[in-house]
């Protein structure tokens, strides 16, 4: 099923203008994060925690095979029948086999995405069975036609007044749009099923190998009863929920609840292994005889998965949707507009593997790599690398567009061109600036600069000003080669000053190789990783020629690429790998290298009083160098500032590379939030650690609170400085 | 009775598991909805069943065998109120599902998460613990581990084949706007009575 017909630009505008679907994921987005913390409290190292977790997957996917097969042995063992699906297809044919076989004529399921994978109660009803989704979410989205927008929350798209719309058709008779009610009168309409079904399907949470017995986690009750009542029972269950030992369910059960909702554990966790009792009248009497048990292994991708090196980790995942929880895409839109089944980060590497590539390619810019899933998936999976990771496999098999690929190849991968139309554009643009800031942009380019002002390319680039700035140091401590970014040089000039400042007070001899050019972050987004190697290899030479002591980043992204993607970029190339890993070595960001030092010489005293000045963390800072502690230390310290927390001062400001200009749409309403937050901290200056965060927050501000300024905290530590 | 174990204390950590953790598991369970009340002997829990018959109405109940046993005296009781008890396993099926109360034992509790462990393998103790609207589950008050991991220790020593559940508080549902909601398709109401006295009937 590949819907390769879909106009992704209005189905994003659509949700945006729900004005229920917005109401209730920023409502969940804002009570998400405390209800998780709040269940984690009786959880002593949580980081050991997630990474039990991640090493029993890791450990399991490795030996895969052999857990499958003694999985299937243990199962055979107690009395159940176990089929190996290898897509939707088989699995449908198996099952529907089974129910002719056995007269099935009605079928009660409890939730499971693998067969709304594969769209299998749709099948089933087109060969006549009557089933029926027991779990409220699942049932009310099946009788409205829907599909689930989360995996967790299903219908959380709905309010009451449209849910008891449903119930009404469906029950035939008035509804009231009351929660408590409506919740009665499902349970009153759906006891029913639970009692006739001939067939119970359910999912599966995890499947021992060790005894065969599957695991279920669920709320509402529903699984046991269908796991209970009818006389055959149908496990569901993907190999990724295999784990090799009843005790390898503890990690999981410990975090499952808490990251999935919040709970210490779900109301009911079940574990059935073998066939179960069950009861069937005959001759007028209830009869006890073991339950039918067919456990359907299923593979549709899931294999082929196992065996690549990065993909592998969607085993790490336990199905928490937590990732959904904190995206600041998905609380936006929802989960319909990654089309699939599958919402959000995870949703769209399970499409890619699971459904299509096509279906990837759609949505796969829908993720920003702000990490904030990373940072809390109980598997610790690094979901925006893969993303990129299948991005570039895509782009490796089918190429960018033409144009796109022509602007990269002859214009990012030629230095002397690329800073030559921007050296052009700084002189076009001028008609149209104010200060730091583009106010207004001609024509077609109005709708980007709405709500915030896109920032201007400087007069003088930074490079054209390092002569200027650099001064003769007596006996430097450390050479230091400064790697500006294409933001610093263009846009910010006076930041990279402001880092020259510091570091010669510091007495650093620093240097400007003249030869660097972008880092390649743009083009690795983007999945060509050949324009990139290109790129890459131009900067080392360039700092190999300057023969430093360290490379200093003022912009974290820059800093990143270089200490790990430049690493992996040349893995499988000896000479390259040897040259730019040595570099790598001394690549250093400047507010913890700044911090480190003058905590060395005792300059990091708190002060107080002064301008309020606040400090958003970057994604790539926090979450991809791991720098949060340091600028703060700096801030405090600075005379003359005084410095206070914003909230959810870690969320991403919704400039996340090229995604802040393409989905405008999308990255407004997010940084309308981060300069409300800005605004609600009482602070009259907001510093920050990244160029990129700047020149999108800068924007902003601009249009929405023009009184607060934004500052580097490269330029707030130089103003310390006296000449 | 059809069970996992007959005999779940054997497999208890010698160190880790008591009364010294009742607390913080009769704590938890009550943030979760759950009714607890700790009692000292079988015919105290017998008076707590009554009240909670008395008070809500109820005119049918369902329990296991194991649980209540004619010599307890319970049945008598019940009897006596006019109240229905059903302990066979073919009544248990035909009755639980218009049944107000269902009363089974359970094995231990968990102080971690404030859940019971119940050994589901009978058929009959299912239908006693999912299908009446308010369930009444019987437990020792000594039998309560710090947290799953160790609850996982004793489950690994005795789970070969069958069925095991944690249940913690009564069923509950979020998907209608994300408004907790007590009692989808299980009980809208979950009590523990925990005996001191090491009993299983009441």
């Amino acid at each position: 099923m590949t819907s390769t017909n879909r106009n992704l630009r209005q189905e994003i505008n659509e949700k945006l203008m729900d004005e229920t679907l917005r109401g209730s994921l920023n409502r969940f987005a804002e009570a998400y994060p405390i209800a998780r913390a709040k269940a984690y409290e009786n959880v002593d190292d949580l980081d050991a925690l997630r990474n039990s977790v991640r090493d029993m997957k890791i450990d399991t996917v490795e030996r895969l095979e052999e857990i499958a097969n003694q999985f299937e042995e243990q199962v055979t063992l107690r009395g159940g029948k176990v089929f190996r699906a290898k897509d939707g297809d088989a699995l449908k044919q198996y099952l529907f086999d089974l129910c002719k076989q056995k007269g099935v004529k009605r079928i009660a399921k409890s939730k499971s995405m693998a067969t709304e994978e594969i769209h299998l109660n749709h099948f089933l009803e087109e060969e006549g069975l009557h089933v029926k989704e027991t779990d409220l979410g699942e049932w009310i989205i099946s009788i409205a036609g829907h599909k689930p927008s989360h995996m967790v929350m299903p219908a959380i798209h709905l309010d009451r007044n449209q849910v008891a719309k449903y119930f009404s058709q469906e029950l035939n008779k008035d509804i009231e749009p009351d929660i408590a009610y409506m919740v009665q009168e499902a349970r009153t309409a759906l006891r029913e099923e639970f009692l006739l079904a001939d067939m119970g399907i359910t999912g599966a949470n995890f499947g021992i190998a060790e005894n065969g017995a599957t695991g279920l986690v669920t709320n509402e009750g529903n699984a046991r009863l269908v796991a209970t009542l009818p006389p055959i029972q149908v496990v569901i269950i993907g190999y990724e929920k295999l784990i090799p030992t009843i005790k390898d369910a503890v990690p999981i059960l410990r975090t499952l609840p808490r990251n999935a909702t919040g709970q210490l554990m779900t109301s009911y966790m079940s574990m059935i292994s073998g066939a179960a009792p069950a009861l069937v009248k005959k001759d007028g009497q209830w009869v006890e005889q073991e339950k039918e048990l067919h456990v359907i292994l299923f593979d549709n991708g899931r294999l082929k998965a196992a065996k690549d090196d990065k993909l592998k980790q969607i085993y790490q995942c336990v199905r928490c949707a937590s990732c959904l929880n904190v995206c600041p895409v998905y609380t936006l839109v929802g989960g319909h507009v990654y089309g699939h089944i599958y919402a959000g980060g995870i949703g769209a590497i399970l499409t890619a593997l699971l459904n299509s590539m096509d279906d990837f390619k759609q949505i796969n810019e829908m993720c920003i790599g702000c990490r904030r899933c990373t940072e809390i998936c109980p598997g610790k999976i690094d979901i925006p690398g893969l993303i990129e990771y299948l991005r570039a496999k895509s782009v490796k098999e089918d190429g960018l567009p033409f144009g796109v690929k022509a602007v990269f190849e002859n214009v990012l991968a030629n230095r002397k061109v690329f800073h030559s139309l921007l050296r052009l554009a700084s002189i076009g643009q001028k008609p149209f600036t104010t200060g730091r800031v583009i106010r207004h942009l001609p024509l077609f380019f109005a709708g980007l600069a709405e709500n915030r002002s896109l920032p201007a390319v400087a007069d003088t680039p930074f490079r054209d000003r390092v002569k200027k700035v650099t001064k003769q140091v007596n006996k430097p401590k450390k050479r230091i080669a400064f790697f500006s970014g294409c933001n610093i040089d263009f846009i910010f000039p006076e930041t990279g000053e402001s880092v020259y400042k510091v570091l010669q007070d510091l007495n650093m001899e620093v240097v400007f190789p003249e030869d660097q050019s972008c880092c390649g972050k743009p083009v690795l987004g983007m999945g060509d990783h050949e324009t990139a190697k290109k790129i890459a290899k131009q900067n080392i030479i360039a700092f190999e020629e300057a023969r430093a002591d360290y490379i200093m980043f003022a912009c974290p992204t820059c800093a990143e690429t270089w200490h790990v993607t430049y690493v992996e970029l040349f893995k499988d190339d000896p000479e390259w790998s040897k040259r730019i890993e040595k570099l790598a070595h001394n690549v250093r960001e400047f507010t913890s290298f700044v911090a480190g030092e003058y905590e060395k010489s005792g300059r990091l005293v708190k002060s107080q009083g002064g301008q309020k000045v606040t400090y958003h963390d970057s994604c790539h800072m926090k979450r991809g160098l791991n720098v949060h502690t340091e600028p703060r230390k700096l801030l405090e310290s600075a005379p003359g500032y005084d410095f206070v927390e914003m909230k959810d001062c870690d969320k991403c400001c919704g400039m996340a590379g090229a995604f802040g200009v393409k989905y405008t749409e999308l990255s407004m309403p997010i940084l309308k939030k981060k300069v409300d937050n800005i605004r609600d901290s009482g602070a009259e200056v907001i510093a920050v650690a990244c160029p990129a965060c700047m020149m999108q927050i800068q924007g902003g501000l601009d249009k929405q609170a023009p009184n607060i300024k934004i500052k580097h905290v490269a330029e707030i530590i130089a103003e310390q400085i006296k000449e | 009775m059809k069970k996992v174990s007959n005999n779940w204390k054997q497999s208890f950590p010698a160190n880790s598991f008591g009364t010294q953790f009742f607390e913080e598991f009769s704590t938890r369970a009550q943030n979760v909805a759950a009714k607890v009340y700790r009692v000292k002997t079988g015919a105290e829990a017998q008076s707590v069943i009554v009240d909670i018959i008395k008070s809500s109405e109820a005119k049918k109940v369902v329990a296991t065998s194991e649980v209540i046993s004619p010599s307890a005296g319970l049945h008598n009781t019940l009897k006596g109120m006019n109240v229905e008890l059903y302990t066979e396993q073919g009544d248990i099926r035909t009755h639980a599902d218009t049944s107000d109360v269902g009363i089974a034992c359970v094995e231990f509790g968990i102080a971690e998460t404030g859940s019971v462990c119940e050994d589901s393998f009978s058929i009959e103790q299912r239908l006693v613990t999912t299908l009446p609207p308010i369930s009444i589950v019987v437990m020792h008050s000594g039998n309560v581990v710090p947290d799953i991991a160790t609850a996982f220790e004793v489950i690994s020593k005795v789970f070969n084949r069958g069925y095991i559940s944690f249940i913690t508080g009564p069923s509950r549902t979020s998907d209608i706007e994300r408004v907790l909601t007590i009692g989808v398709h299980g009980p809208s109401q979950f009590v523990v009575i925990a005996i001191d006295e090491d009993t299983r009937e009441v």
